[in-house]
């Protein structure tokens, strides 16, 4: 691999054990996907925020980066943390949990990375352009902006992207390179149009062809309906990236013609939304999976306004960024009577197992993390249809 | 013996070889406090810790870092072919790791140095004999295989190609064309066929094998004392087991699809 000679002098410890640790993880993990150079990136987002997934290891790890000096260099967002930081006891936290997850932040803002815990920065708190080099770990987020918004990034792990971020520059290879972006399958897609039957798209896709870089045809996703069918197809395949015809900006940068076709209609949405569904009542309905957007504040909240919540015995969950509840003051009012208007966690990355055991979502992408990361059966509808069962 | 891999994360550590043949998970892996695999195949702490390659969930980085913050970390890592997850754990963690290496050559309990600047593996106490190991192919299209006997100091009692050492200073197809005629009374020109070395591990011997194919046409095979007997055999009943010299039957079908691919 090559290295400027900047880079070689980072190697060599020039800027300090942080640098050289960030520079290490950054060459290894280009020497095992055969990158021939570094590459400079505009953005980072990382993951590895919620104490719940990455334990005492984690934390030890955050705390002595962050007593060696390290500190990013571009621009860098954080994934959603295990608790609202000033709500966390409405979520039943435990104390114990609440103090190490508050240091987890405190770490990461040492270090200079934003303390909004979202993960749809790109909403707001970090959007890169078109083409720009970017080093993102969530995978619902790096595929929307690899998709929707043609920047470019690999599936970085948590400590990659910090490492990314400390040095300002990632490995180049995977989808950094233009011939790598190309379209592998062809999907002709079905859907009704709903933000909930794009979430069930974004699973049969994944479910019927893995991994590889789809090309939709049939589909004009919006922003809402592209943040949860990415989120959807990184859980249930492994999708970074992906082009819809008339709508995603790298779409008709390449030849088509002769890749395999596949449909995903009615049936393999159906078949889809059977296999998420695996409880009957709920206990928690837990909306915000990725984060809500302003939109769909507002549609919920237009939903509710002048209704009553009539079923206590289910708690409700509304999670998003803490720059959105913030510039949707007279949304949460309304939404509050229902329930918490959470910023910058989820349920996922929440420890809510041993608190609840059958949750409701909207989302394919916590349909298939309930059940494995927090002990959950699911119910997955329509929001308006999850709501039925308080109204 | 040195093993020639690829370095992942820099540093040189000396310890004993813990290996697993699967592919491993830290995360539900391995308990960060103590060490122990949670299969009970015994406890990483200190030893050089083989294995095909990581797999599962992310977070595997961060219980290598945590083994590491216990004391309980492995003194290096060792992989067919190393992946984000641990890359990252023996990165962070400072576990000098080298991937590219032909696991089966490593054995539990072996005393090794993995140099993950350098990229090598050196397994004490071993030493590496070059050999050279033909296929014959008759008319027919069988392979001749020998049966070795008890008391042969390399795997005995298995059936095996035309094997033997490589003379100091000798050529290694003029070895092969010579053990080819010492044990069987053939005679055979230019090799039809032949493929990079491959290694096999007997004990403290690590065979460095060069693999040829030569065509017998209609000779018919002598036997020196070497081997008790011997038999033509059709190229899909060579086995893959005990039997049969280890990789054999790969080495023989490789070969043969170079021949086909050539016609």
């Amino acid at each position: 691999m090559y290295l400027t000679r900047d880079e070689e002098l980072i190697l060599a410890g020039e800027e300090g054990e942080s640098s050289r640790k960030a520079m290490e993880l950054v060459v290894a993990l280009g020497k095992i996907y055969g990158a021939e150079d570094l590459i400079e990136i505009t953005s980072a987002h990382l993951s590895g925020a919620s104490y719940k997934t990455i334990g005492d290891g984690g934390l030890k790890y955050l705390e002595d980066m962050a007593e060696g000096g390290a500190k990013v260099s571009v621009p860098s967002t954080l994934n959603p943390i295990g608790m609202d930081r000033e709500r966390w006891r409405e979520m039943h936290i435990p104390q114990a949990f609440a103090e190490k997850q508050l240091r987890i932040i405190e770490l990461y803002k040492s270090m200079g990375v934003s303390p909004t815990c979202s993960c749809t920065p790109y909403l707001g708190d970090n959007v890169p352009s078109l083409g720009d080099h970017v080093a993102w770990a969530e995978s619902s987020a790096l595929s929307f902006v690899n998709s929707y918004i043609g920047a470019r990034t690999n599936r970085e792990g948590g400590p990659g992207a910090l490492a990314a971020a400390i040095l300002g520059r990632t490995a180049n290879y995977g989808l950094h390179i233009d011939e790598n972006r190309r379209p592998t399958v062809i999907i002709e897609a079905e859907t009704d149009g709903s933000v909930f039957s794009y979430s069930m798209l974004g699973q049969a896709v994944g479910m019927a062809v893995g991994g590889g870089i789809p090309y939709f045809r049939g589909v004009e996703p919006t922003v809402d309906d592209a943040k949860t069918m990415s989120a959807a197809m990184a859980a249930s395949g492994s999708v970074a990236l992906y082009h819809v015809e008339g709508v995603t900006p790298e779409a008709g940068n390449f030849d088509i013609s002769g890749l395999e076709k596949v449909s995903v209609g009615a049936k393999e949405l159906r078949e889809a939304y059977d296999k998420l569904n695996t409880a009957d009542d709920i206990q928690l309905i837990a909306l915000g999976c990725p984060h809500l957007s302003r939109k769909e504040m507002k549609d919920i909240a237009t939903f509710l306004k002048g209704k009553k919540k009539k079923n206590k015995d289910v708690e409700i969950w509304f999670c998003t960024s803490s720059k959105i509840r913030a510039e949707c003051a007279d949304e949460v009012k309304i939404m509050e009577e229902f329930g918490p208007v959470l910023a910058d966690t989820c349920m996922v990355v929440a420890p809510i197992e041993g608190i609840f055991k059958r949750t409701g979502t909207n989302s394919a992408k916590a349909g298939n993390y309930l059940p494995t990361l927090c002990s959950q059966d699911v119910v997955c509808r329509d929001i308006l249809k999850l709501m039925e069962v308080v109204l | 013996m040195i093993l020639r891999g690829r370095a992942i994360s820099p540093g040189k550590a000396e310890g004993r070889v813990l290996k697993l043949n699967g592919t491993f998970s830290f995360l539900g892996g391995v308990n960060a406090s103590t060490g122990d695999l949670n299969t009970g195949e015994g406890n990483v702490a200190g030893k050089v810790f083989v294995f095909s390659g990581g797999k599962g969930s992310t977070v595997g980085s961060f219980v290598m870092y945590d083994l590491m913050v216990h004391g309980k970390a492995p003194a290096a890592v060792v992989n067919r072919a190393a992946e984000t997850i641990v890359t990252t754990g023996a990165v962070i963690s400072s576990i000098p790791m080298v991937d590219r290496i032909d696991i089966d050559l490593l054995f539990n309990g072996d005393e090794v140095t993995v140099n993950g600047d350098e990229g090598t593996v050196e397994i004490k106490g071993t030493r590496m004999i070059r050999v050279v190991s033909s296929a014959l192919l008759n008319e027919s299209g069988r392979i001749l295989l020998l049966q070795r006997p008890d008391n042969a100091r390399s795997f005995p009692g298995t059936r095996s190609l035309v094997a033997g050492k490589i003379e100091a200073g000798e050529d290694i197809e003029s070895a092969a064309v010579r053990e080819i005629f010492e044990e069987t009374q053939i005679h055979v020109s230019k090799p039809a066929a032949s493929m990079p070395p491959i290694y096999v591990r007997e004990g403290d011997i690590v065979w460095e094998v060069y693999p040829f194919l030569f065509r017998a046409g209609d000779q018919e095979p002598i036997l020196n004392k070497e081997n008790v007997s011997c038999g033509w055999v059709a190229p899909d009943e060579i086995k893959n087991d005990r039997s049969v010299v280890p990789q054999t039957n790969d080495v023989v079908k490789k070969m043969l699809r170079s021949i086909a691919g050539q016609q």
